[in-house]
């Protein structure tokens, strides 16, 4: 029985590629099977146009959570592409033969459910077994140098004879392949019942099928049953743009390829009947992009770097270097023995920036559909471009325009581009703008790049619509967060892509986290960030009615942590301090919020003596501030705080802590200015200079103009004129007495505020 | 016992009978001006067998360094040799000449003293005033012998010499010739002649390559030992070696104390535990693991002279002391390791803490 030729390939392999063109024109078959899901027959017409530019994948993923996925990415050196490419130049039907994806899909499900071995283990073992520095370079030597078809041919069975060999343990795996490769041959079998000549046919497949697709006449081939009772997963297809980066890093072949850049050099050298030119061409790039970023580099250089790696190859045996060869030399010649110095460069030469690109309109998902549409819609086309360009929006109502639609055009473009902001598709970069609290406006700079067009494909998965994409996303991150402030981040994404119900599910996951809530600083951080939403919420035309709730709940919380997280050091304060702040601007921003808990809890605060007294000083500057402390109980808190048996420290800490709000207020009350100037003459040597300490810190950012008025206070008190106090205290201090508190050890920062007593 | 008598030979003569195995059993080309091939010399480098002989390995590390080196020479291109001081740079650089050329002792060991005459040619003055400038008067350098007869010359601590000096390295790599403008004549290089410089990165008073001098060098970085297990193969060996020639009365270490040593080594140069659960301070002086060897050696020859003749805790304590602590700084550090960690690792340890504890009481 005569049977087709099997043509056993290494995936992306450039010289695969070259050796099955030249074969294909050698045996000019009828027909030509390659091995890739059957059901992406459909995409063969598109992968072939000539706007078409490889690197492209095609994508297969479920329809329903979770969603699962698998890639087939094709490079311009990848055998199967080349393969298609000569069909569709020849007028040579061409199929796809593999289980279809919605199986592929299943089986892959099952797998993980199964089983967490990693099924790439085989070619740890393989590594080991290839010696030098694993089976990568191996292979390289074997495969992609090798000499003519037939060298290639022996090298790739012996690739798949030795992975077949390795991987025969793993039961999981070879039942996977056994599937696959009865599918195959029934695929084969049809293709022969049609009437195709076995001999005028060529299946292209990795070469571990090979020996497994010999038997398609034996009776494995898979029988109509058997077929029926494959698992399958709903699952959708399409053809996306790829790129040479995540060729490299997640190519998800085992098989894949650490250098797409590199390989591409080689394939562009076999193009050009050269072999030998890839090290040439891949150290002379190294060397241009030294130069090009400030590394000067020799011409000598370089040809040393080619005359060391090829001796590197020599004393292997081998006659071209390889890219470990090459790195070497690059590392030694060009580098100084310094890998970290040509590492950009090497990045950049082996997996380089290359991007693919799709024609417009060929297989788009819906998701796609959707981001086009909405372009369209809002009139945003013109910035689909690959020059950054900026857009500025104007959120408010446009009333000089007749339909709701476009009063609110801009609005709506906002909520479009934070949709994608959210799904990380990297379309648009929102600015700061310039105008301090301008809610209303925003400035994004736009800028299109076939990668953007990449993250979208991927977001496909997420939703059929750019909003549910986002939506969903959204509800992810709530579902992972591991803290309130990651939920608090969500609750802004949506009321910033303006989808109410995604806030409420953040709004519901932030709840149940609340209740679990101790650390204060989170808990106003968090406050902080719902208020500004509640308050800039309306412009975006988002009711901002349910946050209230969650914010009271919040807040009250807050209010009854207070006084206990009050108990900290002088370095724990700072936090503490702002979470202060935060909680008393939210207290002020809404009325609805419990204001009595806040007075109560400040009150209890200024009002103890075993808290951080800093913390106490700053809440006796709030209630002040609020006008819930009369100038007597002030006045008599002063006293006590200040008093002799007090700790001088503790004592110039609380007026530290007061001192930090509403100055006016304080500078303005005499009684206050009586009762430190009492406070501090009651003080010993050893006391005043605790004190000091503490004092100069509080008023370290004190203008000078505050400086004025508190010695103009002091001057009253001390029946002297205002101005020649105001004149010592603003003066530098005399040389001598400089020298003194030098002695004394406090000098070094006592230069620009003293209260020289 | 001609050879006993020498307290240390030449690596082509220690190694003799592996340097004949290998030029017997050669299969592959061998350069102009070369003994054995590449492969053969890698063979003898980093070891294996040939014709059932075991071929010791003297470098032990990173083999693609070696292959890097050695295709380095091939090319005619100078070798420079930069590391850390312990990283077996002189120690590489001598057996690639042993296997080489046969012969590692054309060398220049570079000093801030060093002048140009000493690189490039010299006079015998007497001669020179007596009958004028004449081949007879000129003194020839390891260099220009080097370039006479095609061989390779070593060039130790090259970054320790004045850069003027090092500037003199320059022309004759480049145009491989040396011209003695005195007797108007060129000498040019014979095929096979190349230099093999040795630089320290750590040690001050180093003084900085120019970049026109590392243009002509291949450089190669040698790392510090990667892990515990190679840096203590390499003590070990080189801790044999030694005590073999300086007939030392006590016996070779026991495993655990190179492990310890190197233990102690590893931890304070990386500034942390093996196991990176905890900081360590690290001493001011450079803890290579060359100087784990000459402590180890400096402790056996404590054990053989005053004390049992194995190297016990005692011996062991009074080395790591002496290596470790090199100002007052140092001593803290010392201490506090002593406390911290070495107190607290258990009985295994307990009694080289107790005499190390012992030496600061």
């Amino acid at each position: 029985m005569k049977e087709p030729h099997f043509f056993g390939i290494r995936h992306l392999s450039p010289a695969g590629a070259w050796y099955l063109r030249k074969f294909l024109e050698e045996k000019a078959p009828s027909l030509v099977l390659v091995e890739g899901p059957s059901d992406f027959c459909g995409l063969l017409g598109d992968m072939v146009k000539p706007e078409t530019k490889p690197p492209v994948a095609i994508l297969a993923y479920t329809n329903q959570v979770p969603v699962r996925t698998i890639l087939y990415p094709f490079a311009e050196y990848s055998p199967e592409y080349q393969a298609i490419l000569w069909c569709s130049e020849t007028k040579v039907p061409c199929r796809f033969i593999d289980l279809p994806s919605p199986v592929f899909l299943a089986l892959g499900d099952t797998r993980q459910k199964q089983e967490g071995q990693d099924s790439y283990c085989v070619y740890e073992e393989l590594d080991r077994q290839a010696g030098e520095d694993g089976h990568e370079t191996f292979w390289e030597r074997v495969m992609e140098q090798a000499g003519d078809t037939k060298g290639y041919h022996e090298g790739a069975n012996l690739f798949g004879a030795s992975l077949r060999k390795l991987s025969e343990d793993n039961v999981l795996e070879r039942a996977e392949n056994t599937l696959r490769e009865a599918y195959m041959q029934r695929q084969i079998r049809s293709a022969l019942e049609e009437g195709f000549d076995p001999e005028q046919i060529v299946v292209v497949t990795g070469s571990y099928h090979v020996e497994g697709l010999r038997g398609f006449n034996e009776g494995g081939a898979m029988t109509d049953e058997e077929l029926e009772q494959l698992p399958r997963l709903n699952a959708s297809h399409t053809l996306m743009p790829y790129s040479y980066y995540r060729l490299s890093s997640r190519s998800g072949y085992g098989a894949g390829n650490r250098a797409p850049a590199y390989y591409g050099l080689i394939w562009k050298s076999l193009c050009a009947g050269e072999i030998g030119r890839t090290a040439h061409e891949y150290l002379a790039r190294i060397a241009s992009y030294q130069r090009a970023n400030g590394t000067p580099v020799s011409s000598a250089e370089v040809i040393e770097a080619v005359r060391l790696a090829g001796e590197l190859a020599h004393m292997r045996g081998e006659s071209l270097p390889a890219l470990r060869d090459l790195k070497d030399a690059a590392v030694t010649c060009l580098g100084g023995g310094n890998p970290a110095a040509v590492s950009l460069a090497m990045a950049d030469t082996e997996i380089g920036t290359a991007i693919g690109a799709l024609p417009d309109g060929v297989s788009r998902t819906s998701i796609q559909e959707d981001f086009y549409r909405v372009l369209k819609d809002l009139r945003l086309e013109k910035y689909r471009d690959l020059t950054a360009q900026d857009l500025h929006l104007d959120l408010r109502e446009n009333r000089s325009v007749k339909s709701e639609k476009a009063a609110f055009l801009d609005l709506h473009r906002s909520f479009f581009l934070h949709d994608l902001r959210v799904l990380g598709v990297s379309f648009g970069a929102v600015q700061k703008t310039r105008q301090d609290n301008a809610t209303w406006a925003e400035h994004w700079i736009l800028r299109w790049s076939p990668e953007a067009e990449i993250e979208l494909v991927e977001a496909a998965l997420l939703g059929d619509t750019v909003e549910q994409a986002a939506s969903f996303r959204m509800k992810e991150r709530v579902e992972q967060a591991g803290a309130m402030k990651e939920i608090a981040e969500v609750i802004e994404d949506a009321f910033t892509c303006g989808i109410p119900a995604s806030a409420e599910y953040a709004i519901r996951g932030l709840q149940a986290m609340m209740v679990e809530a101790v650390s204060l600083e989170e808990l106003s951080a968090v406050a902080a960030r719902l208020s500004a939403v509640i308050r800039y919420g309306t412009i975006r035309q988002v009711d901002p009615k349910p946050l209230e709730p969650i914010l009271s709940q919040l807040f009250y919380r807050a209010c009854l942590l207070l006084p206990g997280a009050c108990v900290c050091d002088d370095a724990g304060s700072n936090a503490m301090l702002t979470a202060m702040e935060q909680l008393n601007g939210t207290a002020l921003a809404h009325e609805f919020l419990d204001q009595e808990a806040w007075l109560r809890a400040l009150l209890e605060v200024a009002g103890r003596d075993d808290l951080n007294t800093r913390l106490s000083g700053f809440g006796t500057a709030i209630l002040l501030e609020r006008r819930q402390m009369t100038p007597e109980r002030l006045k008599r808190e002063v006293r006590r705080r200040l008093s002799k048996g007090t700790p001088a420290d503790l004592g110039a800490g609380w007026f530290e802590g007061l001192a930090m709000k509403n100055r006016y207020a304080l500078i303005a009350r005499l009684s206050l200015w009586e009762s430190l100037d009492e406070y501090l003459d009651s003080l010993d040597e050893e006391e005043f200079k605790r004190a000091l300490v503490f004092l100069r810190r509080a008023f370290a950012d004190f203008s000078s103009l505050e400086k004025d008025e508190i010695a103009e206070n002091l001057g009253e008190l001390w029946q002297i004129d205002g101005q020649s106090v105001s004149a010592a205290v603003n003066a530098p201090i005399p040389k001598e007495e400089e020298e003194e508190k030098e002695e004394s050890g406090l000098g070094e920062d006592l230069d620009d505020f003293d209260f020289d007593i | 016992m001609e050879q006993q008598k020498v307290q240390r030979l030449p690596a082509e003569q220690l190694f003799q009978t592996e340097i004949d195995a290998l030029i017997a059993a050669e299969k592959d080309p061998v350069p102009t001006g070369w003994r054995m091939s590449p492969r053969s010399v890698r063979t003898y480098i980093c070891g294996g067998t040939v014709k059932g002989m075991t071929i010791t390995p003297k470098y032990i590390g990173n083999e693609r360094l070696v292959e890097i080196a050695i295709a380095t020479l091939v090319t005619d291109r100078a070798l420079l040799l930069i590391g850390e001081p312990g990283t077996a740079k002189s120690w590489l650089s001598e057996h690639l000449t042993a296997a080489i050329n046969g012969d590692s002792t054309k060398v220049i060991q570079g000093t801030a003293g060093t002048t140009e005459e000493q690189i490039r040619y010299s006079w015998n003055y007497a001669m020179l005033i007596a009958q004028g400038p004449s081949p007879e008067a000129l003194i020839k350098t390891p260099v220009y012998r080097a370039m006479e007869t095609g061989t390779i010359a070593r060039m130790e601590e090259i970054s320790r010499c004045a850069s003027e000096v090092q500037d003199a390295l320059i022309s004759i790599l480049s145009e491989k010739r040396i011209s003695i403008p005195e007797l108007s004549v060129e000498l040019p290089a014979k095929k096979g002649f190349s230099v093999i410089a040795t630089a320290n990165t750590r040690d001050k008073g180093v003084n900085e390559m120019s970049a026109a001098l590392k243009r002509r060098f291949n450089i190669v970085v040698l790392p510090a030992p990667a892990d515990l297990d190679s840096e203590m193969e390499i003590v070990k060996t080189r801790v044999e070696q030694l005590a073999g020639s300086l007939d030392l009365n006590a016996t070779l270490p026991a495993e655990e104390v190179v492990e310890k040593v190197c233990t102690i080594f590893r931890e304070l140069r990386k500034g942390e535990t093996m196991d990176g659960s905890q900081k360590v301070k690290t001493p001011g002086g450079v803890l290579s693991t060359a100087e784990a060897i000459s402590l180890l050696c400096g402790s056996m020859a404590l054990a053989g002279s005053f004390g049992s003749g194995k190297v016990a805790d005692a011996e062991l304590a009074a080395g790591l002391q002496g290596a470790v602590v090199k100002d007052e700084k140092d001593l803290v550090a010392w201490k506090e390791y002593l406390e911290n960690i070495m107190k607290k690792r258990g009985a295994r340890w307990a009694g080289l803490y107790r005499a190390c504890k012992e030496l600061n009481s």
